[in-house]
């Protein structure tokens, strides 16, 4: 695949999300308002809990956990399902199929875009506000560079899930029902709502296998160094767990969609 | 005010009648009905197994033991049922002013503000309501509550109460579509800080005590209004006051949401 082709869909999703530039601020402005909700909130809760480490988590950690899930939401947030289901209600995704690339690769390069601007615009900026509210309670040093990566891989996960289950909207004709169990589901079990470090011990073992837990706990257990990744051998185990889910949503996902996409009827084609 | 005169017969009759058609209408989508139902009670599901996991994890929250806070949990998932079931147009509400099918609404010769939450009832949220009503009788049994019609009557009273506030915080979201092109973002945050509404608003202190209090006012959405019920020796003004702030607080924003449509007439031709 020419790389400049997919540069270029980049190029296009930057400019097109840099059009709302304003719902990038009101987002940033909205993580802030969070921000402070996280902190009361768990405040309180770490006071009535007597001490100051609970399940291996400091007050700090949890909320460092908890405000930057919610930043890794907003940037890793797609509208693939919405956007399928509406261009199949509109016909165009016929245009999309007939384009020179494969379906899959155009969908996740032209969300690129926007992946870019808002993790410029919003990511970062409230990964500044949480270094500077916490006095600087994030470890500065290569976990940062080891969280980016295992953030790629998190992207990748979650544009397979989204893919996966757009797949399934093709067959039901429901969006929004299909969508929001996807939504709970990710969102509790990969840590956003709760960290998993709080779940029961049997219930965190399954999750802990489970892809969900690679979006959020992975790569913000290795910003946090918890569980031995600051170390080679703690960070192999987790990256090989991203590594085996990409693998294994990739090759699901092309087998379910090559077979579905045959399946759509568009009005008026 | 031709309008007034018509009174609450007629507009309930039409209220009917458009409910009907609406009804019907989901019936054709049998598939979905049935997929966003279990979509709606995953959610809550969900949300109550981060409760569980908390609670596993920390005994109390600022001085609410378990029982008091499943008590103001199925208070809010109550609270919030009016706006998920009659007032879910909202959400719609940025797409047609952007399409302009919205100038419909303008012409027929019925409130508009009233036509157009008429057209949606969202059945999902009876599943939330049903889900709330358990958890609050539960919660209820446990405390000791004493069952008297006063005490329920003080119930509903508040619940209603309540509810508005939500409804008016929607409101006022959905219409700021009429000033910003695409501000759906600003429904999903606002929806998103919800959430916070089933803990005790005593967490939070100094401004932000304000802000939750009478600017995003996610605090009567349980908090006060709930405190009448537990806490009868001692209640807080505010508490007493709420029915009126709730009034005034649903005013304020269908003003907001009217004012919107009329700068959407005279610049839409």
């Amino acid at each position: 695949m020419n790389p400049k082709k997919l540069l270029a869909l980049t190029k296009a999703g930057i400019m097109e999300s840099l059009q709302f530039r304003l719902g990038t601020f009101v987002t940033l402005f909205a993580n802030l308002i969070y921000l402070v909700l996280v902190y009361y909130l768990w405040k309180a809760i770490y006071a009535s809990a007597g001490t100051d480490r609970v399940g291996g988590m400091t007050f700090t950690d949890t909320m460092i956990y908890l405000i930057l899930a919610t930043a890794l939401f907003n940037f890793l947030e797609m509208f693939v399902v919405w956007d399928m289901s509406r261009s199949i209600q509109s016909g165009k995704i016929i245009l999309d199929l007939l384009k020179p690339m494969r379906f899959r690769t155009y969908t996740f390069w032209s969300y690129s875009g926007s992946h870019v601007v808002s993790f410029l615009l919003t990511f970062i900026p409230t990964f500044i506000v949480v270094m500077i509210v916490t006095k600087g309670a994030i470890h500065m040093g290569l976990n940062l560079l080891w969280f980016a990566l295992a953030t790629i891989f998190a992207l990748i996960i979650n544009f397979n899930i989204e893919m996966l289950v757009a797949t399934v909207c093709l067959y039901t004709e429901s969006t929004w029902g299909i969508n929001i169990v996807k939504e709970t589901i990710v969102l509790l079990l990969s840590g956003a709502s709760i960290p998993v470090a709080f779940f029961p011990e049997t219930f965190r073992r399954i999750v802990e296998y489970l892809p969900f837990r690679a979006i959020y706990d992975i790569p913000l257990r290795i910003l946090l160094e918890k569980s031995g990744t600051d170390t080679l051998q703690g960070l192999l185990p987790l990256y090989s767990l991203q590594l085996v889910w990409i693998l294994l949503l990739i090759i699901a996902g092309n087998l379910f969609w090559n077979s579905s996409v045959k399946k759509i009827t568009v009005n008026g084609g | 005010m031709e309008q007034k005169k018509r009174g609450f017969r007629f507009y309930a009759d039409i209220y009917k009648k458009i409910l009907i058609q609406d009804l019907k209408s989901k019936m054709s989508y049998r598939a979905d009905f049935i997929i966003s139902t279990f979509g709606m009670i995953m959610t809550n599901l969900a949300g109550f197994v981060t409760f569980l996991i908390l609670f596993k994890n920390f005994p109390s929250i600022n001085g609410w033991d378990y029982y008091h806070m499943l008590f103001l949990y199925g208070f809010s998932l109550v609270a919030l049922t009016p706006v998920q079931c009659f007032f879910d147009n909202n959400w719609n509400l940025r797409f047609m002013v952007q399409s302009g099918d919205f100038i419909k609404y303008c012409f027929r010769p019925v409130n508009v503000f009233f036509y157009f939450m008429s057209e949606v009832f969202d059945v999902k949220g009876l599943g939330q309501l049903a889900f709330g009503v358990g958890t609050l009788c539960y919660a209820w049994y446990h405390i000791g509550i004493p069952v008297t019609v006063l005490t329920i009557l003080k119930l509903i009273l508040f619940l209603i109460t309540a509810s508005l506030f939500m409804i008016a915080i929607m409101n006022a979201a959905a219409a700021t579509c009429f000033w910003i092109t695409g501000s759906g973002y600003v429904m999903v945050i606002m929806f998103r800080f919800k959430d916070f509404a089933k803990y005790p608003a005593s967490i939070f202190s100094g401004i932000f005590r304000v802000v939750f209090t009478f600017i995003i006012p996610i605090a009567f959405v349980a908090y006060y209004p709930s405190l009448v019920l537990l806490e009868p020796a001692n209640v807080p003004l505010l508490s007493w006051l709420s029915p009126l702030i709730g009034l005034l607080f649903f005013y304020l924003s269908y003003k907001f949401w009217m004012l919107g449509v009329k700068k959407y007439d005279f610049t839409g031709s």
